[in-house]
């Protein structure tokens, strides 16, 4: 009963935006666009549908869906007063991302040795690198677009989740390659995460490069049995970063806009200082949706999405959306601490860390608080690559969360949180 | 509880902090700086309803057009037909440039816009293709004063501000070096780039070393206190502190009260004095002459200064007589004149008269408030007289008109350059004075009494003439 009161609330909060949302559209714009009707509909059933039928599925958590259904309701809203053909195509890629989630979701619950397919998630990784350097074309500076069939697709969307399989079937499998490598297991380790790194880096991918070395120096942190060398990593991360704003334009380029975006205000400075003008004129309150002015942001409907909600729903929807982010990450947390699987344990700390991150460098950077780096705000920027991506982590985490029926490696992990909800 | 699960709760205290500080960024941005950033020239937002309003007409006092927008399909163009006269009254309005001066200060009025709210912008939406009119200003200044000051400034660097010294209403404000804000656009370059500060109002952000102008000040604190000997030996300099302060020409002028120190601006008698007075009293006294105090004005004033610090006997006897570290806008001195003229209350000045809405419908009317009490009636008519005898028979004789009566005070500044700036304050006529004035001439290098007196003489004549 419980179970079923906690699904319910917040998905009948979830309608009520959605219903609110439509009413607004219907009166939106001169021309009405009969798909967004029809559109919205699907978007709702859909969700409706999911949520059904992961609470028969799934005995795992039941939030996470319920918020990541929350944040792309605010995406579509938001991308479809932008540009409202790109707000359907966002439902169709929606739908897209639901087959994925829940291909996923089936695929992984599977499989039962997932560690042992280490050379498989590097292979791809690399294959993928590979493609982007050859087949890439470039979009806004960084070399990171490939063409499949007419369709852009960004191979590092795929790269950063592929990254936490890595780091969690070394962890989990870590004394079989301990008797491979002896005592310089971990540097290899170590050298392996900084060629991904170094990698994205030189596709000019400043802002999933950070990405991913965040998340790696997270799960260093948690897992690493040698403690000196987190501290060294530390240091050298220091270095590295002071010796590439040294030597690399395009890092230079962003320390200097976030230091003083006005200077180049006409040209490099531009997009961030259209971004504070947006959120600057919402005040707390926001203008209210379609009396703002977005359009003003070169992109908006990508990275700087939340500098349109800023502006047109208020900071407090604004704050809203990074409490929905702490809240994701919060329930990620406590999935990791529940989760008796030691691969499974990593893989949802790793995948929560991913998320948490992505949000809090982009959120940052379009606020100018950190450098900008051009990355997604997950479920609620536009496009395809992203949305997908973010769908197949929210189904590892949802796999996560459950009991699952895996071979058992390390019985001395208790968890910490008795299953309670 | 075991070490990994201690470290995962750490990563999520870690995430959860960054989560907070974006909040608090956020937060932080939006009460403290996002004010200061709409107003940047590249926030589009400030252009659109722009665009939709018919920006208002500024007239002078007569109903001379100053300014004005004309719809042109879409868009609008503003008009400044007076050219570079009101550059730094009106200022400019320009989508690249943003704005300056009045189109600044009274965007809002100028475009008529309330609080923005929501409400009533969809309100507007609703009603939309109605054609909507913005706000006319009636200035105090009157075009033919106006016009006269830039003449007589000629190319001359420098500042003049004629007001009335009762209403505070200003009827000419000239500024030199100037530009024409009707063609800014070709102008910007060499303007943003030019040596001289040519976007600069001198007039109203202008600090100048006020030299002998300034002993209007000091004789007021000699006047308000009975006990400061107001008789003075004069032998052409006085050495105090080690530090050696002649009369100009090093002129001797041997025993003389207050009013001949006045007249021939003794140098020596009002180190002595302001010696006398101390350091606070005087600084008193130039804080009621709205020194070290904003001036609310229409336009932007930048604050005259006086010295906060401690002053040792040489320091305050070179600040008596206007040396120093003091410096004061035009605008200001124009007031302290105006507040003498005006039996010692100091009026805030005033550059808009009226707002009307574009039916004539009065919505605004500017009144004199009084800024500062400076003097007692007695004390200013006191330096009424005195500032009567600098012209009749003083330094500022070239000031003096027939049949009317002048009173003022000559000044030259020395500064950081070699060459002196030269002032001239003072109003007419001395028995009801109806226009006050101060006049600097920067580095012109001549006295005050030879190269501002004159132009002040000649715009009072024209002024007296011109209003009613």
């Amino acid at each position: 009963m419980r179970k079923k009161l906690a699904i319910k609330t917040p998905q009948s909060l979830l309608g009520i935006i959605n219903i609110m949302a439509l009413i607004l559209f219907l009166f939106y714009g001169d021309k009405l666009e009969k798909n967004i009707i029809v559109s919205i509909i699907v978007f709702m059933a859909i969700i409706y549908v999911s949520n059904y039928v992961l609470s028969k599925v799934s005995k795992g958590d039941n939030y996470i869906f319920l918020i990541t259904a929350m944040l792309l309701s605010i995406g579509i809203i938001m991308i479809y007063r932008i540009n409202p053909s790109l707000g359907i195509k966002q439902i169709v890629l929606f739908g897209i991302g639901i087959i994925s989630f829940f291909a996923t979701y089936f695929v992984l619950k599977k499989i039962k040795d997932g560690p042992k397919y280490m050379i498989l998630y590097l292979g791809v990784s690399l294959a993928l690198y590979l493609v982007t350097l050859i087949f890439g074309k470039s979009i806004g500076g960084a070399k990171n677009w490939i063409s499949i069939a007419g369709f852009g697709f960004q191979p590092s969307e795929i790269t950063k989740i592929l990254f936490v399989f890595f780091v969690a079937s070394y962890y989990t499998k870590k004394d079989e390659y301990k008797k491979i490598f002896k005592k310089k297991t971990s540097i290899v380790f170590m050298a392996v995460s900084y060629s991904f790194i170094g990698f994205l880096f030189l596709q000019k991918e400043l802002g999933t490069a950070l990405l991913i070395f965040l998340v790696f120096n997270v799960l260093f942190y948690v897992y690493e049995e040698d403690r000196k060398l987190i501290s060294l990593n530390l240091l050298g991360a220091v270095i590295m970063g002071a010796v590439s704003y040294l030597l690399f334009n395009h890092v230079r380029l962003r320390v200097d806009i976030w230091l003083n975006p006005w200077k180049e205000v006409a040209s490099k400075g531009y997009q961030i200082t259209q971004s504070l003008f947006a959120i600057g004129s919402g005040g707390f309150f926001g203008t209210g949706i379609g009396l703002g002015h977005p359009e003003f942001i070169p992109e908006v409907h990508t990275d700087f999405i939340f500098s349109a909600i800023c502006e047109e729903m208020g900071i407090f929807a604004g704050i809203a959306v990074i409490m929905l982010f702490m809240i994701m990450v919060y329930r990620g947390i406590k999935i990791a601490l529940e989760q008796p699987n030691m691969f499974y344990r990593i893989l949802a700390l790793g995948i929560t860390a991913t998320i948490g991150f992505q949000a809090f460098i982009i959120l940052g950077g379009v606020i100018n608080m950190i450098p900008l780096t051009g990355i997604t705000l997950p479920f609620i920027s536009y496009g395809g690559s992203s949305l997908i991506s973010s769908f197949i982590a929210l189904a590892i985490l949802q796999v996560a969360s459950e009991e699952l029926d895996v071979e058992e490696e390390d019985d001395d992990y208790e968890p910490r949180v008795q299953k309670n909800n | 509880m075991n070490l990994e699960s201690k470290r995962i709760i750490r990563v999520l205290v870690f995430l959860s902090a960054l989560f907070i500080s974006l909040i608090l960024y956020l937060s932080y941005f939006q009460i403290f700086k996002s004010e200061k950033v709409l107003q940047h020239s590249f926030n589009k937002r400030n252009f659109i309803g722009e665009e939709k309003i018919l920006r208002g007409t500024i007239t002078d006092r007569n109903g001379e057009t100053l300014a004005f927008s004309e719809k042109d399909g879409e868009r609008q163009t503003r008009n400044y037909p007076k050219g570079s006269l009101y550059a730094h009254i009106i200022g400019y309005s320009y989508r690249e440039y943003g704005k300056s001066s009045l189109e600044s200060t009274f965007n809002d009025e100028l475009l008529d816009l309330k609080e923005s709210n929501p409400i009533d912008e969809l309100k507007d939406i609703l009603e939309s293709g109605k054609e909507q009119y913005g706000n006319d200003l009636t200035l105090t200044i009157d075009d033919r004063l106006q016009k006269k000051a830039y003449e007589l400034l000629g190319k001359e660097k420098g500042s003049i501000v004629l007001m009335n010294p009762k209403t505070g209403e200003v009827y000419a404000m000239a500024s030199n070096p100037v530009f024409n804000p009707a063609k800014l656009k070709e102008e910007w370059g060499d303007l943003v780039e030019s040596e001289d500060s040519v976007l600069l109002n001198r007039s109203t952000m202008g600090l100048y070393t006020p030299g002998s102008v300034f002993k209007v000040i000091t004789a007021t604190g000699s006047l308000k206190n009975p006990d400061i000997d107001k008789n003075f030996n004069c032998e052409g300099s006085v050495t105090i502190e080690g530090y050696t302060l002649s009369d100009y020409g090093k002129a001797s002028h041997g025993n003389i009260d207050l009013r001949e120190a006045l007249v021939k601006s003794c140098n020596v008698s009002f180190a002595k004095t302001g010696v006398e007075l101390g350091r606070e009293s005087l600084r008193n006294i130039a804080e009621l002459y709205m020194l070290n105090k904003n001036i609310p004005f229409d336009i932007q004033t930048a604050k005259s200064q006086f010295s906060k610090e401690k002053m040792d006997d040489a320091e305050l006897a070179a600040t008596s007589i206007g040396q120093g570290k003091t410096l004061v806008t035009p605008l200001n001195m124009a007031m302290i004149t105006s507040a003498i003229a005006n039996d010692g209350e100091m009026v805030k000045p005033i550059l808009v008269k009226e707002v009307t809405n574009h039916k004539g419908k009065v919505l605004r009317k500017s009144t004199t408030k009084t800024l500062s009490t400076v003097s007692t009636p007695e004390e200013a008519a006191e330096l009424k007289s005195m500032m009567k005898d600098v012209v009749e028979r003083g330094t500022g004789t070239k000031a003096g008109i027939s049949n009317v009566s002048v009173a003022g005070k000559t000044g030259t500044a020395e500064n950081e350059t070699d060459k002196t700036h030269a002032w001239f304050i003072g109003f007419a006529p001395v028995e009801d004075p109806k226009v006050a004035i101060a006049v600097v001439l920067e580095n012109n290098g001549s006295t005050g009494g030879t190269a501002a007196a004159p132009i002040a003489r000649d715009l009072f004549k024209e002024a007296l003439n011109v209003l009613e």
